[in-house]
């Protein structure tokens, strides 16, 4: 079998940066109490600024295909691959621009490249993962010769006050503005190769392991159901659109307190990698979570430390504070701020983290500066 | 001899630096902690899905199937400080220190159900049910079990034990109190027993790390029994919940 490697890494983060005071110019104001419920939000997740394809009168300014778009053309460049190499087309993302047909379909016509096979996966933050895995035993097995793979959200649009259900405005949801103040736009891309280019450096893809544990936890961030019981009926099967809209089933929510109980089996998980991929916490030379140390809060880190598993925080690299939360695109967009920022050395090790708390899975992936 | 030495130096908080005394550094107890933590966290996992809890989450349990949580827990934790005051008498020599962290926790467990007592007259109960509450079918497999591991020389596989045991309230307590007080709009004082515990369970880790790094590794295949005691542990408690109601 072959190895893949990232041959190149780029990102669409659109518009100027938004600090926090501007923020609410971009995703509107529902009532003085949701604004309280964002500033503890803010103060929570500790993001400092962030980018919206809108523009402060409303316009949107890239579809999510576009923003996808928008960062393979960044990571083409970077891989220096012209687009007839590419062959394969991989797209992560939580919510096309369409409900139908797949998202891939759209980038690709956006891209206007020809000759691709295309996959689209969605699925929350890990959904860009899952289309580098295809990307990465595509390469491997000699069924591509250059991949491209994006994670890329319009996570704003949901946010407008017309988005939600009329009586929301009186019905403030912590769930629902945390998500509001959390999340926000932007794309991210890599190339995936056989080979890496001579005199540059690339990252060798070592592995790629993702967990679900929908089988033992309902819905934890959803959207197309008014509530995550399991009898919640779905936007689809309500008498019209406009019905399902103001019966709250189209709002993107999350359920806080099943969030903290998803913790054990996150940790344990990545225990038990740990152990079955004989891993020493201190041979990991960089760590990129979709996490801050600090949102996990002083339990977790003290049991990772009792049990031997902590990374040492020094090593912990995260630009969630001034890229923003972008979903699926988060991961590829730290990769692209450490491969910029720092100089990679061969031979370093890379540990990449992604929690999707939609229905509770994990996926790590391992990379090697080659 | 080490063992003594190590009780010298394990359990003795005062005489001891922090670092040494949390065992963090020891690679064995780490790996021990480990273990224990990838069966608590699939442990913890599988909760959501108890009919009960699920029931609570869901907003479908009734006042009367609390009552009958509440009552079989009476059950089980009452049996709690005898498992436990079973497991201190079967420490021997050299392991005397270790017994006095075994009657530590025989007390707590009395306070335990008491809180449950009064939170089961705070809602409608008959005190008098308490008095003739019998263990459900799970608790019968989970004391039984209990019992049997802490009359064996030396039972320190029961820290798994406890170590899930305890872990629950740490994490679980708190959003099933939130769930039942949601869907039966009950009060605090009906639900103190799960508050307690969410709020005031002590760092368990700190005084596991402790224990095990005071050289109860050193009893040959200790680690091993540990992290199978606390497996079979998670696994009984699990039916527990599951056979709420339940008595044969």
């Amino acid at each position: 079998m072959r190895t893949a490697y990232i041959t190149g890494t780029g990102t669409c983060l659109p518009g100027p940066a938004i600090g926090n005071d501007a923020m609410e110019t971009y995703i509107g104001t529902l009532s003085p109490a949701h604004s309280r419920l964002g500033r503890a939000t803010l103060r929570h997740n500790g993001i400092q600024q962030r980018h919206y394809a809108r523009t402060a009168e409303g316009q949107t300014t890239h579809t999510n295909a576009k923003l996808a778009t928008a960062a393979i053309r960044a990571a083409l460049h970077s891989a220096r691959c012209r687009d007839n190499r590419l062959d394969l087309l991989c797209t992560g993302t939580t919510q096309g621009d369409l409900l139908v047909p797949g998202f891939a379909s759209a980038v690709q016509a956006e891209l206007g490249i020809s000759n691709l096979e295309v996959a689209s996966f969605q699925s929350v933050c890990a959904s860009s993962l899952m289309a580098l895995k295809t990307a990465m035993m595509s390469v491997q097995t000699g069924q591509s010769e250059a991949a491209a793979v994006s994670g890329s959200e319009y996570s704003s649009r949901w946010f407008q006050p017309s988005f939600y259900a009329d009586d929301y405005r009186n019905n403030p949801d912590p769930g629902i503005e945390f998500l509001r103040y959390t999340l926000s736009d932007g794309g991210a891309a890599v190339i995936v190769e056989p080979e890496p280019l001579p005199g540059r450096r690339a990252l060798r893809i070592d592995w790629i392991e993702q967990r679900s544990f929908a089988d033992r936890f309902p819905n934890c961030m959803y959207a197309g159901a008014a509530t995550n019981a399991a009898e919640a009926t779905p936007w689809s099967v309500y008498a019209s659109p406009s019905e399902a809209h103001q019966a709250g089933a189209i709002a993107l929510k999350q359920d806080f307190k099943l969030l903290y109980e998803l913790f054990p089996v996150w940790i344990g998980y990545y225990l038990e990698l740990l152990d079955r991929r004989q891993l020493n916490p201190n041979d990991i030379d960089v760590f990129l979570p979709h996490y801050s140390a600090e949102s996990l809060g002083q339990e977790m880190q003290r049991l990772l430390q009792a049990t031997g598993a902590m990374i040492p925080q020094e090593r912990w690299f995260n630009t969630l504070s001034e890229r923003g939360n972008t979903g699926s695109a988060s991961l590829f967009v730290m990769l692209n701020d450490w491969l910029e920022r720092s100089e990679p050395q061969p031979g370093q090790r890379l540990l990449c983290f992604v929690p999707e708390s939609g229905r509770a899975l994990a996926a790590f992936m391992h990379l090697t500066v080659v | 001899m080490t063992i003594t030495n190590q009780i010298d130096t394990g359990l003795t908080q005062s005489a001891t630096p922090p670092a040494s005394a949390s065992g963090t550094s020891n690679p064995e107890v780490q790996q021990v902690i480990r273990r224990l933590t990838r069966i608590w966290g699939d442990f913890e996992g599988r909760l959501r899905a108890v009919p009960i809890i699920a029931d609570a989450h869901a907003g479908r349990i009734r006042l009367a199937d609390y009552r009958t949580l509440l009552k079989d827990h009476y059950a089980q934790v009452i049996e709690g400080s005898g498992w436990i005051s079973r497991a201190a008498s079967s420490v021997s020599r050299p392991y005397l220190e270790q017994r006095s962290l075994f009657l530590r926790h025989a007390v707590t467990e009395h306070r335990d159900y008491e809180m449950l007592a009064r939170d089961f007259a705070a809602c409608e109960g008959d005190p008098n049910e308490l008095t003739d509450a019998r263990k459900n079918l799970g608790s019968m497999a989970l004391s039984a079990w209990m019992y049997h591991r802490a009359s064996q020389p030396n039972p320190f596989d029961l820290l798994g034990a406890m170590f899930i045991i305890e872990g629950l309230g740490q994490w679980f307590a708190r959003s099933f109190a939130e769930a039942v007080t949601q869907s039966l709009a009950l009060s605090d004082a009906q639900t103190g027993f799960y508050r307690y515990h969410a709020d005031h369970d002590p760092d368990h880790l700190a005084e596991l790390e402790e224990v095990l790094g005071s050289g109860v590794l050193d009893l040959p295949g200790m680690a091993d029994t540990l992290v199978e005691t606390a497996a079979v542990t998670a696994r009984l408690y699990l039916l527990q919940l599951e056979e709420v109601g339940h008595y044969g």
